[in-house]
């Protein structure tokens, strides 16, 4: 399997869409027409100055939100002619990061973290023993048991990596992961991603960071007035979609 | 306990809802509910008890009154009255529904009136009516004001025993009142499960951004749910102990001043234990009522709302 999702040709698409556009209640069209195949184990960063749509076409993705038009099949399943319990299953292989963290502040890290384990009827016993060794993992285990709400920006932002990685996602959809931790913290959490790109997990990154396209090479989707182009520098090569 | 069912009870709550304003109008709201369901309840079942000691009483029996005729010679007088027996007696023993008509003897009619006119009477020299013991087939209905009718034309000097046409009215007005007690029941159980609907919904609304991320984990609106019935449930629970506990003491005191009315009539309304394990029951009642109806406005409103 490739790194990026480019060299899967073949492979059914783990989020395509078709022409797909999304405009909320009577407004104007946010995406227009966005065509996009992510195979699995792909890796992209995706761009955009603020309001482009980013945030809009990654709840398209996490299935948040169905598209207005076009067609979007998440996992092989056409989301609008999905019903919500299955709508539910597909959403737990989904892993998001979200820039304002939306954790459950009156809940514990721990809890936080556990929540989509809890969600999926996971026991107890083994929610303890994967949420206790990630927490380890982000160095945040001294605070396992602290409300979030008492806890800095960056350790939130830990707490929502973790959270969005403990039932190991088939897609990671993250939103400014690196936003609000130091240097060293960063590395380490692209470093996170990496190795879960490599065991399969298809990701998207969200972020205004140049240093972190520049450091990490990986394909771009690029949002301008709601039009989605492909920028990928390993390659040489800028298409449209 | 299946592990599936123990995770079910005790795992951890993501919605704070047991910190909500809207679970202490609950409980208040459900209290009151049970207070007025387990008083109209028993006053339903009282009425039961009422109406089948009246039933049985009147069923399978009635008492047929030959007013004395008024004659100056008593001999005369009491042979006529005598005469008017015998007629009535044989109309009544022409009559399908009865088994059979035996008139009272001098000896019973004594005993009858022994504790007004006290020893030593002498019922030949007293104006006194007879009376006629009907027992009725069983299975048989009579229409009374009917018979009473039939009488009439028979004999101008029988007549039914009042008693039992007044318990007959009595019996129609109970089973009005039944009727009305019923329909309040259910009107409780409809304001309840009305207000457990609209506190729910307004508090899907508060906790609506919990919800969006337990959605976004992967929860089922089964999940989210779930917790709703479980915290409705101890809810409903709670209120209902409540309830109950001010609506016992409060079934004695209606019973107190009940068993105060002349007649006897109204003792007969006693609760049988089967009568009061279903008013203890009902803080469980209410529990199952809160929890079926919070799950269902859970999943109804999600379904609507994203």
């Amino acid at each position: 399997m490739g790194l990026f999702g480019n060299s899967n040709i073949g492979e059914p698409a783990i989020i395509d869409m078709k022409s797909v556009s999304i405009r909320y209640d009577n407004g104007p069209e946010i995406l227009s027409d966005i065509n996009l195949s992510l195979k699995r184990g792909s890796f992209h960063f995706l761009t955009g100055k603020s309001g482009a749509g980013k945030t809009s076409l990654l709840s398209l993705m996490y299935l948040a939100q169905k598209p207005s038009r076009g067609v979007l099949n998440v996992f092989g399943h056409n989301v609008n002619f999905t019903d919500r319990d299955s709508m539910a299953v597909l959403r737990r292989r989904i892993g998001v990061v979200f820039q304002d963290f939306r954790l459950i502040e009156h809940l514990s890290a721990f809890d936080n973290v556990a929540l989509p384990l809890r969600v999926c009827g996971m026991n107890e016993k083994e929610i303890k023993k994967r949420v206790k060794e990630l927490l380890s993992w982000v160095e945040l285990d001294r605070h396992m048991f602290d409300k979030t709400s008492t806890l800095s920006g960056g350790e939130k932002q830990r707490i929502a990596i973790a959270r969005a990685v403990i039932n190991r996602p088939d897609i990671l959809l993250a939103d400014e992961p690196t936003g609000n931790v130091d240097n060293d913290i960063a590395k380490k959490l692209m470093k996170l991603f990496i190795e879960l790109n490599k065991l399969g997990t298809t990701v998207v990154i969200a972020t205004h960071s140049d240093k972190l396209i520049t450091d990490f090479p990986y394909p771009r989707l690029h949002l301008n007035n709601g039009a989605l182009r492909i920028y990928d520098a390993r390659e040489g090569y800028v298409r449209g979609v | 306990m299946s592990n599936r069912t123990s995770n079910l009870i005790l795992r951890k709550q993501e919605l704070p809802l047991h910190n909500d304003t809207t679970g202490l109008f609950l409980k208040v709201m459900i209290s009151i509910a049970v207070f007025l369901f387990a008083v109209t309840l028993a006053g339903v079942l009282s009425i039961n008890a009422m109406l089948a000691a009246w039933n049985n009483s009147i069923l399978g029996s009635l008492t047929v009154q030959i007013m004395p005729v008024n004659d100056i010679d008593q001999q005369k007088a009491r042979e006529e009255t005598l005469l008017n027996q015998e007629k009535t007696l044989e109309f009544l023993k022409s009559l399908p529904e009865v088994d059979s008509a035996t008139p009272l003897s001098d000896e019973q009619l004594l005993m009858l009136l022994q504790p007004w006119l006290g020893d030593g009477i002498d019922i030949l020299e007293l104006p006194t009516p007879r009376l006629i013991d009907v027992r009725i087939k069983h299975g048989a209905s009579i229409d009374y004001p009917k018979l009473a009718e039939k009488l009439a034309e028979v004999s101008p000097y029988a007549s039914l025993d009042n008693h039992k046409l007044w318990l007959n009215k009595l019996i129609s007005f109970a089973d009005g009142l039944k009727i009305l007690a019923m329909s309040i029941l259910v009107l409780v159980v409809a304001i309840s499960a009305g207000a457990i609907f609209y506190t729910t919904q307004t508090n899907l609304g508060l906790h609506k951004n919990i919800i969006e991320i337990l959605h976004i984990m992967g929860a089922k609106d089964t999940y989210v749910a779930q917790q709703y019935a479980r915290q409705d449930f101890f809810i409903g629970l709670f209120g209902g102990i409540i309830g109950l506990v001010f609506a016992i003491p409060t079934i004695f005191m209606i019973a107190h001043l009940a068993a105060q009315i002349e007649g006897g009539i109204i003792n007969e309304a006693r609760l049988s234990s089967i009568s009061w394990l279903m008013i203890l029951l009902l803080p469980l009642f209410s529990a199952v009522t809160a929890m079926i109806t919070a799950y269902y406005t859970v999943k109804r409103t999600l379904e609507k709302m994203m």
